[in-house]
């Protein structure tokens, strides 16, 4: 028994001359922040789906720019607005179509609500037809042929957004 | 014996929910955005002409016939999606939009149930929606109603 007591007391002494209770406390402190850092990391935040914001690339006035790959009208982009928001005195439709486009900075698919921006006039600039999977009026939901100003106080269309509502879902 | 009830009871809830459309919660998101959201817009608002989702969707299924009303309007029954992610984005906007308006005996749309129900779509499907709202009202299943 006591070759058991003198050997557990050697090695207590022996950790504690090697240590300190500073030093537990900094290598725990070192495992809680660097534990709680990792998800900041990008490789976690990658797993996670879609970033907030699609990386950009590209000229959002040319009809060339990925979001308008299945838009059919005047780019609100050149007509006061942005692809995001209306021109000033238009207002949005709530009622739109929506497609899909591939991202070529990410190479992923995302939603795209192409919300017209209704009143005023024609914008009459930068008109850019590219459909996409667009499909006949008898599918109204995938088609951009309609005036979707129709749910709006205004029926007048004036220009079209391409805005990112989300990341497309592949099985 | 109890034993023996309590093996039943638990075999047939696991045999019911086997049917049962498993959310894909993803997925559901995405069809409602690519099928629905368009009329009904990204917060189920909806807007002039469409009826509001939010805080609402939830009073239908509480009778027979509003239950199959979600599966019957055109909108449903006449989209892309099969029976599975019909149901699913069903259970989905209920899930999302239903708010206060779900009752707590609400039961998941099933696969064979969704199937069956959009054989039969609605044709005038504003008027009978009133029709419907307004039985719920007599009913007390709807309290307040709103975006009318």
């Amino acid at each position: 028994m006591k070759l058991f007591d003198r050997f557990f007391e050697r090695s207590a002494r022996s950790v504690a001359q090697r240590s300190s209770r500073r030093g537990l406390l900094k290598n725990l402190g070192v495992a809680l922040v660097g534990g709680a850092s990792i998800p900041l990391l990008p490789v976690a935040r990658a797993s996670q789906g879609a970033p907030q914001k699609p990386l950009e690339e590209g000229d959002p006035s040319s009809c060339e720019y990925w979001r308008y790959c299945a838009v059919d009208g005047f780019l609100c982009q050149c007509c006061g607005g942005t692809y995001n928001s209306c021109p000033p005195g238009t207002e949005m439709s709530t009622i739109t179509w929506i497609g899909t486009c591939r991202n070529p900075v990410d190479g992923r698919s995302y939603v795209i609500s192409y919300n017209d921006c209704c009143g005023v006039n024609q914008c009459g600039t930068c008109l850019c037809q590219r459909d996409e999977r667009d499909r006949p009026l008898y599918r109204s939901d995938k088609s951009n042929d309609i005036n979707w100003c129709l749910g709006s106080s205004s029926y007048v269309y004036n220009c079209s957004t391409a805005i990112v509502v989300g990341l497309a879902f592949e099985e | 014996m109890i034993r023996l009830a309590l093996f039943v009871a638990v075999f047939l809830l696991a045999s019911s929910q086997v049917s049962s459309a498993e959310m894909n919660e993803k997925r559901a998101k995405y069809n409602y955005q690519m099928f629905c959201q368009g009329c009904h817009t990204q917060d189920g608002m909806g807007g002039r002409a469409v009826p509001q989702l939010k805080g609402f969707v939830g009073h239908f299924p509480k009778s027979q016939k509003g239950r199959e009303y979600l599966v019957r309007v055109p909108g449903s029954a006449n989209s892309v999606l099969n029976n599975e992610q019909l149901a699913e984005v069903l259970n989905w906007m209920i899930i999302t939009f239903g708010e206060s308006s779900v009752a707590a005996s609400w039961r998941p749309y099933e696969i064979d149930e969704v199937g069956e129900l959009r054989k039969n779509p609605l044709m005038e499907v504003l008027e009978y929606r009133k029709i419907l709202v307004a039985e719920l009202m007599s009913e007390n299943k709807i309290i307040k109603v709103e975006n009318e």
